[in-house]
């Protein structure tokens, strides 16, 4: 148990990656990942090209007006990472490039397989200026087999990765709806956790072993490994699920688990068929009573498991009929007080309101002194009692950070770095 | 020669069950790490019960579920009833004697069992506990519970999943039980990193629902900051970028492109689609030259993004009209050759058999399971220079592994053992013992 007290001396208190520095040389496939470490309080350097990274260029834009440095994608991706610019295909860029890795704990870069071996940087290179440097290669497919060079995007990723062939509608909902990827840049969500967790592992080895290694990561692979049942239903029956609206892909038809309420919105009740038992229904008509929308169900007769058998489509229109006339609210929070685990379909608007998310400190202020304004971020996901995530500054705005790191930590003049940021190497 | 395992010597106390917590103590096998996955027989892990995966040829049982079996290998079954003194006390001998303590119950399960992170932290001081509730062990809603589909509504993934004017498609399957494993994971890994170096543990405190959110970010700053509401026209978008038809707006994915969709294949089943995107003029003329130059393509209406976006029915029908003749790997190979981003849409059947990829990186390697037989199990998605992550050792059978664990790890004797078994501590006495279990006790 997490108390007030513990909570209040942790937000002192140093994040768990304090001390780990991460080079990061990633875009939208990888960002992900190091914003995960950076939150948790490691020293990631994001490395851009010249003029910045190409994920600046991603809406939404603050205030619908597009500038590199409004990117509120960016924005999100990037917070607590400092930030700086460094062209490695230069002579210049690679010395540095060098120099920075000896200070490294963890390499992550985003490349096509092979490009940055050819600039004499991949991992072999690079081990021997520091044995200690953990190198992850996080790419669509992996370094090796006959994708890996494929061209690729979130929604490709979603179509092979399985995603697709499991999200869908019934056809009486849509009738010849295609495969749906859902939306939000997931395929790069996935193939960060599982880099991170390689990433971690190999932490967790070197804290013991003092040994750096290389990990070769596939967002192709992550994404296949992330659809649950669907694997193993084929290995162990042969049957391929088939796509249902809002409920789990399955060999068989199953009942539906969206329900509209009164206010035009959706809630979901995660079993198809509610899962009734006699206890549950006497509860659950109890509290359609107070409405004054129980039909029968408070009848006697419903406290058999063969009369609520017998009557499954009767109790599914009953139930129906209360969640169209009752607020999605009381819908969802209602039957969560009586033990259902149900849940609201919420837009960002009824979530940004959510009490319980208040008091776990999920709504985080983060200032961004050029507009003079801050912004409500998404918290953590989890709270660490000993150690806390923080967001700790707002993303890095382009090359921000070339004078504190080339001259404050490598030992660069001013000078030097002027001549380097003219011949376009940092 | 044996490689080193990133996380020999950890040994994981896991109370997790269902999916979520399983599929994080997954991986921490797969790492190496001994995982002790403690059951009652009379609580089956739902997965356990759930009779859907089991092989048609297999009497059905506790062991014969295949979702189980690949959720679970790498780790030791071991059965005990935390809710008697014996059991109680065992468990506490446990938790002295181990790393991690991990669990996916409902937020006052462990307390109420009398080993809350206050105890265990009394029983080893620098445990690390990771605890992995819907909505977390503290705050107003603590006492909610969610399954993956209701922790997927609550943080708005299944909103952001579908057709516009449509009901929501959501996601077709518990997406917040596999990812909210990943964060059991990460947490673990993190807290593990930390005791490393400052000799400490400590608990955290995961919720799978605001997990779901942190993968809104774009949406979520867009709503903080722009003010925009999510319940908009012509939103969410399907598989496109934008609705044509209806007002210019973000649609969270990426660079807003056309073309930008499914499209039907050769064949007609399921799972006959692909994806095409062009994020440039440049690749849509290279798409255009493929298809051969269809008279309905080289329309001035699409040769920039602007009408493309714009008449997206009208394209989207005439590039259907072409994959329709190839089937979807024939369509992928013939894209991606000259460089235009196409992929099948692909079904667990075509992952484990068709995908040349997956199977030159070797993702679906066989694996001997006591009752089962030899299974194609899921694999790792990294490759480890000095430590592979690997697939060890199959699921445990129900209780399995419970006499070699209290012999190894708590020194308990045979005898002990014995009468564990005959007084309930470690099976219920109501219940007949499989002839595993009968075997090891001889």
């Amino acid at each position: 148990m997490t108390d007030g007290t513990n909570a209040v001396t942790a937000d002192r208190l140093p994040g768990p990656l304090t001390g780990l520095r991460v080079l990061e040389l990633a875009d939208e496939k990888g960002q992900f990942c190091a914003k995960l470490m950076a939150d948790l309080g490691a020293d990631v350097v994001k490395i851009e090209p010249p003029g910045g990274q190409q994920t600046r260029a991603v809406g939404p834009f603050l205030d619908d007006i597009p500038h590199r440095e409004r990117s509120l994608s960016f924005w999100h991706y990037n917070t607590s990472k400092r930030g700086i610019t460094l062209n490695p295909e230069t002579v210049e860029g690679k010395e540095l490039f060098r120099r920075l890795v000896t200070t490294a704990d963890v390499l992550l870069e985003t490349f096509p397989p092979g490009y940055m071996p050819s600039l004499g940087l991949g991992y072999d290179e690079l081990s021997p200026l520091n044995p200690r440097l953990i190198m992850c290669s996080l790419t669509p497919f992996g370094q090796t087999g006959p994708w890996r060079d494929y061209q690729t995007s979130d929604l490709l990723q979603l179509a092979a990765g399985g995603q697709m062939g499991c999200c869908g509608y019934d056809p009486e909902d849509v009738p010849d709806a295609p495969p749906i990827a859902p939306g939000g840049g997931n395929a790069w969500h996935i193939g960060s956790h599982f880099a991170y967790i390689a990433i971690m592992a190999a932490v967790c080895y070197r804290d013991v072993s003092g040994e750096g290694q290389y990990i070769d990561a596939s967002v192709h692979e992550a994404c296949a490994l992330t659809t649950e049942g669907a694997v193993p239903t084929y290995i162990y029956t042969g049957n391929v699920v088939q796509r249902h609206t809002g409920r789990a892909a399955a060999v068989e038809k199953s009942e539906p688990t969206q329900f509209i309420t009164r206010d035009r919105a959706w809630l979901n009740t995660t079993r198809s068929g509610f899962n009734l038992t006699a206890a549950r229904l006497r509860r659950l008509a109890e509290w359609m009573d107070q409405y004054g929308l129980a039909q029968d169900l408070l009848d006697e007769k419903y406290q058999s498991t063969a009369t609520i058998q017998a009557n499954v489509p009767h109790i599914a229109a009953a139930l129906e009929h209360f969640f169209a006339n009752i607020p999605l609210e009381d819908a969802w929070r209602g039957g969560q007080e009586i033990g259902m685990p149900w849940g609201a379909i919420r837009s960002m608007a009824e979530i940004v309101h959510d009490p319980h998310l208040g008091e776990r400190g999920f709504f985080v202020e983060v200032e961004h002194p050029e507009v003079g304004r801050s912004f409500t971020y998404p918290g953590p996901a989890a709270l660490y009692n000993r150690s806390p995530w923080r967001i700790s500054r707002r993303a890095p705005l382009i090359g921000e950070h070339n004078y504190e790191v080339f001259c404050g930590e490598l030992g660069l003049s001013k000078a030097d770095l002027a001549i380097l940021a003219e011949s376009g190497a940092v | 020669m044996t490689l080193p395992r990133a996380l020999a010597g950890v040994r994981v106390l896991d109370f997790t069950w269902v999916r979520a917590g399983p599929w994080a103590t997954r991986w921490l096998g797969s790492f190496g790490a001994d995982i002790i996955k403690i059951e009652w027989p009379e609580h089956l892990d739902i997965l356990r019960s759930n009779r859907t995966t089991i092989p048609p040829e297999i009497e059905p049982g506790p062991n014969a579920p295949g979702q189980f079996a690949d959720t679970n290998i790498n780790k030791l079954g071991l059965t005990i009833n935390v809710r008697t003194p014996r059991g109680l006390e065992l468990i506490k001998r446990l938790i002295t004697i181990s790393d991690v303590v991990i669990e996916n119950f409902s937020s006052r399960v462990m307390r109420n069992w009398g080993i809350g992170y206050d105890v265990m932290q009394q029983l080893k001081p620098d445990i690390i506990y990771v605890s992995m509730a819907g909505f977390g062990h503290t705050g107003p809603n603590h006492h909610y519970t969610t399954m993956g589909p209701s922790a997927q509504a609550l943080s708005g993934q299944t909103f952001l999943s579908g057709l516009p004017d449509k009901p929501p498609a959501g996601w077709g399957w518990s997406y917040l039980d596999d990812t909210g494993g990943m964060y059991g994971v990460m947490c673990v890994l993190t807290a593990l990193h930390h005791r490393h170096v400052t000799g400490q543990g400590q608990h955290v405190d995961l919720s799978q629902m605001t997990a779901g959110i942190t993968l809104t970010g774009s949406a979520f700053l867009d709503h903080t900051a722009n003010g925009r509401q999510a319940r908009r026209q012509g939103y969410p978008p399907g598989n496109r970028t934008a609705w044509p038809g209806t007002p210019p707006a973000p649609n969270y994915r990426g660079p807003t492109v056309a073309p930008h969709n499914a499209y039907r294949t050769k064949g007609g089943g399921h799972n006959d689609w692909c994806v095409i995107a062009c994020f440039s003029d440049r690749e849509w003329q290279t798409l255009v030259d493929l298809m051969g130059h269809p008279a309905w393509a080289t329309d001035a209406r699409f040769t920039q993004l602007s009408g493309r976006l714009q008449h997206q029915e009208d394209m989207d029908g005439g590039i259907e009209r072409w994959t329709q003749t190839l089937n979807k790997y024939e369509l992928t190979e013939k894209c991606q050759a000259v460089g235009v981003r196409a992929m099948p849409v692909q079904s667990a059947e075509d992952r484990v058999e068709h995908d040349p990829q997956l199977k030159a990186r070797g993702m679906y390697a066989e694996l001997e399971h006591p009752l089962l037989g030899r299974r194609k199990v899921q694999g790792v998605p990294f490759k480890f220079s000095k430590t592979p992550a690997e697939v060890r050792s199959p699921a445990p059978l129900i209780g399995q592994h419970t006499p070699q664990v209290l012999q190894e790890t708590l020194g308990l004797s045979l005898q002990e053992i014995r009468e564990g078994y005959a007084d309930g501590t470690f099976w219920p006495k109501s219940m007949p013992l499989y002839a595993y279990i009968e075997e090891a006790l001889r």
